[in-house]
């Protein structure tokens, strides 16, 4: 087989069976691979709405791309779905590091984890041997302790995914960790292990990866590769990192603080990549398999207290979610909460959205100390905001075990207004650092993912135009430079499509979406041709983004099984009825009624119906999804 | 003019390209075991140790061989490996102070460097200019062997380390 391995691993934990199935011709066509492969398998095992996320029937997928193991440029990203458990909806997460390219080398695309065991285990693979392994040395370890052991019996070159405490605890912030300080962190996926009782996945692989045409195959991934190169974006990640990024996004009052109270911090430098430089804490720049950008960061504070202290980050939203967010403008306090959130297994993000709302919560007196596990909390306290992060990584106290079940369940039990400053939308996961009152395609692509509001099913980053790459785009899109600035509602609708497909369609491939929606050196023309001389496979770029939009209307289909509506694709109270604090857009909300505009759009685009948001009959079988449209008419949800 | 290649670990991010490259230019496919070039990878604290034929004066590999399948370009310094007479025994594995040769998994018939002729491949793929090919000065001939010696002092750490 060329490109992909050709195989689906299985693995029950409650039967203890485990096998392996080819994946079927067609599907390297019509889902291509990876996230797309893994929404058809979730589709075809899971559509029964009685299979909530912590119902052993719930399958969790694990898949590199169909061109990871290879040297296109960042293609060695992994994504995980499951039926998550933050939003009991379709949940995609993708991780960088290196255990997905081992599992491909172990001679798989796909691991399908079934059942729920009944004591912890763990999955030891290395090539044909696959083993249920018993997890009592392993269950209660942190993820570095987690990592060393498994380095330790299976050698430094074996790959480990794993969870910390806070997935055994289920708590709905936590977050799949692998190669350490990576993570497919979004959604609770973490949470769908620590039902399983899966503690771990250890890896190695040693069986090549095999392209149909190599000498196409090096030509086209030069092409990506050079124009990566040159791309200032690119550059600028692997210089500063994820975070080199959010002076700029302060100066567009555009940088979260104090949960979306305000959009510009004064003296912001503390919490940018720039100070890691700076400060002395940047060890390390580091790259995820086979990614010539090397966005990612190893940090160790040197002096003080908390000499000795190291992990991966802080990126970008960690700086947002742990430092602008609470009020942090202090590097060491940010460093020492994300290697705290590293090392317990928590979602930097969740952790971060659900500690300010209790702040928030606390300071408007509808939680009290009795509720806080007696912490006086408020804005910009360092040590109250690592005990917090504690709490919820062990479901410690009242306040552990409220946070520890998201915003969705504990607005719900707090009540008194305060899902008013609960940043989630419908869906119910906590929304990520972006700014969409003054960002309108960031606020549509956020109101309409899957997964719920945040920017890791579509990142619409081109309509800033702070690139001429990215201002190409929009001209692709819209047919006019002119377009490319996020304060305009016009062409939202068909930029946030373009970007779902291209989206898709990378992680599909295995790629970093930065390759292609951050940074352009990647594109649907160039993936074709890739996709092409790796697999034999003829593809044109339409063709793949075709492909992408598939699937885009499976992980859909997939939420309207659960009773998604319209109603479901909104955004946060906050964002929707109070105005940005300051800058360009000072006043600024993202009403329902300009909402309403793009959503009418974007689902016109689609062809899907307006009122209910449901994809209609036609357009599935447009799309090879009869047997989507069968199930959905069903149950009765075609419109 | 003569050139080398310049390899400093500081700027690896442990990306692999290198030996993805490698794989494909010398086997056609990609297989990090059939890299000419090896990243040692230590994912705890994000570090990658390149190891690689480094066309050394000393080349103890070439006494190791004792059936004599190794030899060596006094010009270049590129040790070529002659598979008729190869035993696939691995003394040159052993001898190797830089760690820098392994067997193919397949052949059994050691890897060895060879610049791809003087235009290695690796160097275009690594973007962040950790390996890199430069025209040959005096000062990058101990820029070259400075690099090396942090890569080994650094590889022997993390081998005492492990066994302790």
């Amino acid at each position: 087989m060329y490109g992909h391995q050709g195989k689906i691993l299985h693995v029950d934990l409650g039967t203890k069976k485990i096998w392996t199935e080819d994946i079927p011709e067609e599907w390297r066509k019509l889902y291509v691979g990876s996230r797309g492969i893994n929404a058809k398998l979730l589709w075809d095992y899971c559509k029964d709405p009685e299979i909530t996320w912590d119902d052993p029937r719930n399958i969790i997928v694990f898949a590199p791309g169909a061109l990871t193991g290879t040297t296109a440029p960042a293609s060695g990203r992994t994504s995980v779905t499951t039926v998550g458990c933050t939003t009991g909806l379709y949940l995609k997460s993708n991780t960088g590091g290196h255990w997905g390219a081992e599992l491909k080398y172990a001679g798989y695309d796909h691991l399908v984890v079934h059942g729920e065991s009944d004591k912890p285990v763990y999955i030891h693979i290395e090539d044909d041997i696959v083993e249920i392994k018993d997890a009592k040395e392993l269950w209660g370890k942190d993820i570095n302790e987690t990592d060393k052991l498994l380095k330790e019996w299976y050698g430094e070159d074996s790959r480990g995914l794993y969870i910390g405490p806070a997935g055994e605890n289920l708590v709905r912030a936590a977050s799949i960790h692998c190669s350490l300080y990576h993570a497919a962190g979004r959604g609770g996926g973490a949470a769908v292990m620590g039902k399983k009782k899966l503690k771990a996945i250890s890896v190695r692989g040693t069986k090549p990866v095999r392209v149909k045409d190599p000498k196409k195959f090096a030509e086209v991934a030069e092409e990506m590769r050079e124009l990566l190169r040159a791309d200032s974006g690119a550059q600028g990640l692997h210089e500063f990192g994820t975070a080199g990024s959010l002076a700029g996004v302060n100066e567009l009052h555009a940088f979260p603080g104090r949960n979306w109270q305000t959009g510009y911090t004064e003296n912001v430098f503390p919490i940018t990549g720039q100070a890691l430089n700076a400060g002395g804490y940047l060890k390390r720049r580091v790259a995820c398999f086979g990614c010539t950008i090397g966005c990612h960061r190893y940090s160790t504070i040197d002096n003080g207290p908390n000499a000795g202290i190291s992990s991966g980050g802080p990126e970008y939203e960690t700086f947002g979610a742990l430092g602008n967010g609470p009020g942090i403008i202090n590097t060491e306090g940010v460093l020492l909460a994300n290697e705290m959130c590293n090392r317990l297994g928590l979602d930097t993000i969740t952790a971060g959205g659900v500690a300010q709302w209790a702040i928030e919560s606390y300071e408007r007196g509808v939680i009290t100390k009795e509720d806080t596990n007696g912490l006086d909390l408020g804005w910009g306290k360092i040590p109250e905001l690592l005990q917090t992060i504690e709490a919820l990584a062990y479901r410690r106290g009242k306040l552990g075990d409220l946070l520890g079940d998201g915003l969705k369940i504990a607005t719900k039990k707090v009540g008194k207004d305060s899902y008013k400053w609960a940043i989630m939308n419908a869906k119910g996961l906590e929304q990520s650092n972006v700014e969409t009152r003054s960002a309108k395609a960031y606020a549509l692509a956020f109101a309409v993912n899957p997964r719920g509001n945040d920017h890791l099913m579509t990142e619409t980053f081109a309509e800033f135009g702070s690139s001429p790459e990215a201002i190409d785009v929009i001209e692709k899109i819209t047919g006019d430079k002119k377009w490319a600035s996020p304060h305009f509602t016009n062409f939202r609708a068909e930029i946030v499509r373009w970007h779902e497909d291209c989206y898709e369609i990378s992680e599909a491939l295995g790629f970093c979406v930065f390759t292609s929606t951050a940074a352009y050196g990647v594109n649907p023309d160039n993936m074709a041709r890739l996709y092409t001389a790796a697999t034999g496979i003829e593809m044109t770029e339409d063709e793949l983004m075709l492909a992408g939009r598939r699937v885009c209307t499976i992980e859909k289909a997939f939420n309207v099984t659960r009773g998604a509506t319209r109603a479901h694709d909104n955004l946060p109270w906050r964002l929707m009825n109070e105005g940005a604090a300051s800058g360009p857009l000072k006043g600024a909300t993202n009403s329902q009624e300009e909402l309403d505009g793009m959503l009418d759009k974007y689902y016109d685009l689609h062809e899907w119906d307006r009122e209910t948001s449901w994809p209609t009959r036609e357009t599935l079988e447009k799309l090879d999804l009869k047997y989507i449209a069968d199930y959905l008419d069903e149950l009765g949800k075609l419109p | 003019m003569e050139q080398l290649l310049l390899v400093d670990m500081d700027k690896c991010t442990g990306c692999k390209q290198c030996t993805l490259a490698c794989s494909l230019i010398k086997d056609d496919l990609f297989d990090l075991a059939r890299g000419r070039i090896k990243v040692l990878k230590k994912e705890d604290i994000a570090l990658g140790i390149q190891l690689l034929c480094e066309q050394c004066e000393a080349h103890p590999c070439i006494d190791a061989c004792t059936d004599g399948a190794l030899s060596r370009d006094e010009t270049t310094g590129i040790i070529t490996v002659d598979a008729e007479i190869c035993t696939e025994c691995g003394s040159c594995v052993e001898a190797c102070p830089y760690h820098g040769i392994r067997l193919h998994p397949e052949t059994n018939i050691p890897m060895i460097c060879d610049l791809c002729g003087g235009d290695p491949y690796c160097a275009k793929h690594c973007v962040p200019g950790a390996i890199i090919w430069v025209d040959k000065t005096e000062d990058l001939v101990k820029e070259k062997k400075k690099l090396r010696s942090a890569r080994m002092a650094k590889y022997r750490d993390l081998k005492k380390e492990a066994e302790h």
